[in-house]
C-alpha cells in the first residue's frame, strides 16, 4: 500500500530532476554551440582591442640631409554620438578650440552613428586643451601628419600626401611605394579595468617607418633659384616662371624653381593648376635656344664651322610664300655671328643646309619630342613632329625654334649636353633610398643616355655661346669673373582664339653654363608672358646672372680674377 | 616527510604565483615606458620640424636682414681663400691688394 504513492513521488522527482537537467543541457547547447560564435566575438570585443598601426611615413632630406618633409604624430578629434547628453553643449565647447563652427560640430554629433571625426591632424595644442576640457563622448587619437617644414621651398618637386598618408603629388608620389610606412593590425588583450595588457612579442610587431629619400637639390641653390624667379616673375608681371639648375656632368638637379609658388602644408584650398610642376608639365616654342641644337647639329655633321659666311638677307627672306624677318637688316656674318646676333634667317638657312632627316635626328638626339625619364611624374614628351608630317616652311621654322614644344627641362638637358663635352646625362632628383636604420637600399649613380656630339664640336659650341654672352643678346647673362656660356630665345605664344603667333603675349628664356671652360652648372631660365619688354636678353638672362652669380659663391668656385691668397696655417 | 613536502609545495605555488603576478607587473612597466618613448620620440620629431622651419634659409636671410641689417655681399666682397696645399705655387699677396679688392666693392663689410 505504501509503495504506490512513494513510487509516484520518486517518479514526480525523477522526471524534475530530468527537466531541470535537460534545460540545463538545452541551454548549454545553446550558449556553447548555437550562439557560440557570436558569443566569442562579444567576449572578445570586451577583452581584445584590435589596434590598426601604421609606419611613419619616410623623411625627404636635401643633399645636405636638411629636412624637407617629415611626419609628426598629432592629434585627430573624434565623437561618440551615442554617448553624448547634449550635443549642442559639447559643440559650444569645441568650437573655439578647432575653430569650427558650432553648428557644424553639433549636425556631426547628431548623426546616428558610433564614431565620427570631428577634426583630424589639428595642432598639439589644441589636442592639450581638449584633453583639459575632458568631454565625456569625445577622444582625441594620434595620427601622423605630414609637415614641410620649409613651406613652400621645393613645394613642386616634393609634392604632397593626402590625409591618409598616400603620396597624390610630386615625389610624395612617385616614390609612395618607398614613403609609405608599413600597415599592421595588431590584437591587445584588455584587463577588467580596460587597460591594455601587455602583449608577447609587441616589440616585433610594431610597424617600420617608410624609408628615407635623400635627394640631389640644395636647399640653398634652390632658396637662390626661387627668391630670384618670384623677383623676376613680380618684377616683369610674368605669368609664371620656371628655373632649373643642373650639375652637368652626372644630371643631378640642383634646383627647380617654379612660379607661382605654393605651400604643401596648406593644399586644400588650391587648384591643380597652382601645385602643376611646370618645369616638366609645361611646353613651349622655345624660339632662339633652339638654335643652339641647330648649330651643334651643323657643326657636326661639318655643314658649317664657326668661320662659315652666311649672308642675312638684309633682314628678309621669303620662304614658302611667308617672310622670315630678323629684328636687324642683317648681311654677311659668320656662323659664329649668326648666333651671337640670333639671326633667324641665318638658323633657317643652317636648318635647310641640314636637310630635314638630319635635323629631325639631331633634335631626337638631344632629347626632344620624348621625356628625359626624370624621377618625376607628370612629365610630358614635348611636341616634335616627324618630318613625313612637316610642312614647306617646318624646316626653316623648326631651326628657328618654332613648331616644335619643349619643357625646360629638355632645353636645360640639351644645353647641358654640350656643358658635359657632348654627352647626355639622365637627369634625376633622388640620389639615395634608405631604410629606417639608415641602410642603403638604393644608390642612383648618374647616368649616361648617349653621346649625342663630339667633344670638338661641344668646345667650338661653348666658344660660339660665350661670344653671344660676351657680344652678343646675351649680354645681361655675363657673370664678372666668370666665362658663361648661353643663349636667349624670345618665341612668340600662339592666340588660342586666333590660332596666330601673338603680338603680346612671349617666353623669354635664358639657357646656358658657367664657368664655361670646365662647368659646374647648367641652368635654363624661362619667363611666360613677361610684360613690357619681353627680350630673353633682357628678361631672362639678369636672372641667369643673379643665380649664377649667388650659387658659385655659394659653391666656392673661384673667379678668374680673384686674387689667389696662398695662406700659411701658422701665420693664424 | 609529509608536512616538508606540504611546505615545499606551498613554496612552489607560492613561487609561481609571485612570477606570474611579476610578469604582468613588468608587463605594466614595459608599456608604461613604451608611452613614454613613444612621447619622446614625438616630441624630438616636432622639435626636429620645428628646427628645420627655423634653419630654412629664406627665414635666415629675412632675419639676417631686417633684424640684422646684414647684405648679400656684393661684387668684390668674396674672396676664395687658397690653403698652401691647393696652390702651391702662388705668391703670397700684399696686404695692399686684399684692401684693394674689398675696396671695390660699396656695401657695409667693405673697409
Amino acid at each position: 500500500m505504501t509503495a504506490g504513492p512513494f513510487r509516484s513521488r520518486r517518479y514526480v522527482m525523477l522526471l524534475l530532476l530530468l527537466c531541470g537537467f535537460s534545460i540545463i543541457l538545452f541551454r548549454l547547447v545553446t550558449l556553447q554551440v548555437l550562439q557560440a560564435a557570436e558569443l566569442t566575438a562579444k567576449a572578445d570585443r570586451q577583452h581584445q582591442k584590435t589596434v590598426s598601426f601604421e609606419g611613419a611615413r619616410g623623411m625627404v632630406s636635401d643633399r645636405h640631409g636638411k629636412v624637407l618633409a617629415m611626419n609628426v604624430e598629432v592629434p585627430s578629434v573624434f565623437g561618440v554620438p551615442t554617448l553624448l547628453e547634449s550635443p549642442s553643449t559639447v559643440a559650444r565647447h569645441l568650437s573655439p578650440v578647432l575653430h569650427i563652427r558650432s553648428g557644424e560640430i553639433e549636425r556631426k554629433l547628431r548623426q546616428d552613428k558610433s564614431f565620427v571625426w570631428l577634426a583630424r591632424k589639428v595642432e598639439p595644442e589644441q589636442g592639450r586643451r581638449l584633453e583639459q576640457l575632458s568631454l565625456d563622448g569625445i577622444g582625441v587619437v594620434m595620427e601622423g601628419r605630414r609637415f614641410y617644414p620649409k613651406g613652400p621651398l621645393l613645394a613642386h618637386v616634393l609634392g604632397f600626401s593626402g590625409m591618409d598618408g598616400q603620396g597624390l603629388e610630386g615625389l610624395e608620389r612617385r616614390y609612395d611605394s618607398h614613403l609609405h610606412g608599413e600597415k599592421r593590425v595588431t590584437v591587445l588583450q584588455r584587463d577588467a579595468l580596460g587597460r591594455t595588457v601587455f602583449p608577447k612579442g609587441l616589440a616585433e610587431q610594431v610597424p617600420t617607418s617608410g624609408h628615407a629619400l635623400t635627394l640631389t637639390v640644395d636647399e640653398v641653390i634652390q632658396y637662390i633659384a626661387e627668391k630670384e624667379l618670384e623677383e623676376a616673375v613680380t618684377h616683369t608681371h610674368a605669368k609664371s616662371g620656371t628655373i632649373i639648375v643642373m650639375e652637368p656632368q652626372s644630371g643631378a638637379i640642383l634646383a627647380m624653381a617654379v612660379s607661382p609658388r605654393f605651400d604643401p602644408n596648406v593644399v586644400a584650398a588650391l587648384t591643380p593648376d597652382r601645385w602643376r610642376n611646370r618645369a616638366l608639365t609645361d611646353t613651349y616654342e622655345p624660339g632662339s635656344t633652339m638654335k643652339v641644337v641647330v648649330a651643334a647639329a651643323a657643326l657636326e655633321e661639318k655643314v658649317m664651322t664657326p668661320g662659315s659666311m652666311v649672308f642675312g638677307e638684309n633682314g628678309h627672306m621669303v620662304i614658302a610664300n611667308t617672310t622670315i624677318h630678323d629684328h636687324d637688316k642683317l648681311g654677311w656674318m659668320t656662323f659664329s655671328e649668326v648666333i651671337q646676333k640670333s639671326s633667324n634667317i641665318g638658323a633657317a638657312k643652317t636648318g635647310m643646309a641640314l636637310g630635314e632627316q638630319r635635323l629631325y635626328r639631331y633634335l631626337q638626339a638631344f632629347g626632344f619630342g620624348q621625356r628625359t625619364e626624370i624621377d618625376l611624374p607628370g612629365e610630358v614628351n614635348g611636341l616634335l613632329k616627324a618630318p613625313k608630317d612637316w610642312g614647306r616652311r617646318s624646316l626653316a621654322s623648326i631651326s628657328m625654334g618654332q613648331e616644335v614644344g619643349v619643357t625646360p627641362l629638355q632645353m636645360v638637358s640639351a644645353v647641358a649636353t654640350l656643358a658635359n663635352g657632348g654627352v647626355m646625362m639622365k637627369p634625376y632628383v633622388v640620389s639615395e633610398v634608405r631604410d629606417q636604420k639608415g641602410r642603403v637600399l638604393k644608390e642612383v649613380l648618374p647616368q649616361v643616355k648617349r653621346r649625342v656630339v663630339s667633344p670638338d664640336t661641344a668646345r667650338t659650341m661653348t666658344t660660339m655661346l660665350e661670344g653671344v654672352v660676351t657680344s652678343g643678346t646675351g649680354a645681361k647673362a655675363a657673370i664678372p669673373g666668370f666665362r658663361v656660356a648661353g643663349k636667349t630665345g624670345t618665341a612668340q605664344k600662339i592666340d588660342p582664339r586666333t590660332g596666330a603667333y601673338s603680338s603680346t603675349e612671349f617666353v623669354g628664356s635664358f639657357v646656358g653654363y658657367v664657368p664655361a671652360e670646365s662647368p659646374r652648372l647648367a641652368m635654363i631660365v624661362v619667363l611666360d608672358e613677361p610684360q613690357g619688354e619681353a627680350w630673353g636678353g633682357a628678361v631672362a638672362a639678369p636672372v641667369f646672372r643673379q643665380v649664377g652669380e649667388q650659387v658659385l659663391n655659394y659653391l666656392g668656385v673661384s673667379r678668374e680674377d680673384t686674387v689667389k691668397i696662398a695662406l700659411a696655417m701658422k701665420d693664424y | 616527510m609529509k608536512t616538508l613536502t606540504i611546505v615545499a609545495g606551498v613554496i612552489l605555488v607560492f613561487v609561481f604565483v609571485w612570477e606570474r603576478v611579476d610578469v604582468v607587473r613588468l608587463g605594466y612597466q614595459i608599456e608604461r615606458l613604451k608611452t613614454q618613448k613613444v612621447l619622446l620620440e614625438r616630441e624630438r620629431d616636432q622639435l626636429q620640424v620645428k628646427f628645420s622651419a627655423l634653419s630654412a634659409p629664406e627665414r635666415i636671410a629675412k632675419v639676417a636682414m631686417e633684424k640684422l641689417g646684414l647684405v648679400p655681399p656684393q661684387q668684390g666682397q668674396v674672396l676664395m681663400v687658397h690653403q698652401p696645399g691647393e696652390a702651391p705655387s702662388l705668391p703670397l699677396p700684399s696686404v695692399e691688394q686684399v684692401r684693394l679688392a674689398r675696396h671695390v666693392s660699396t656695401g657695409r663689410v667693405s673697409e
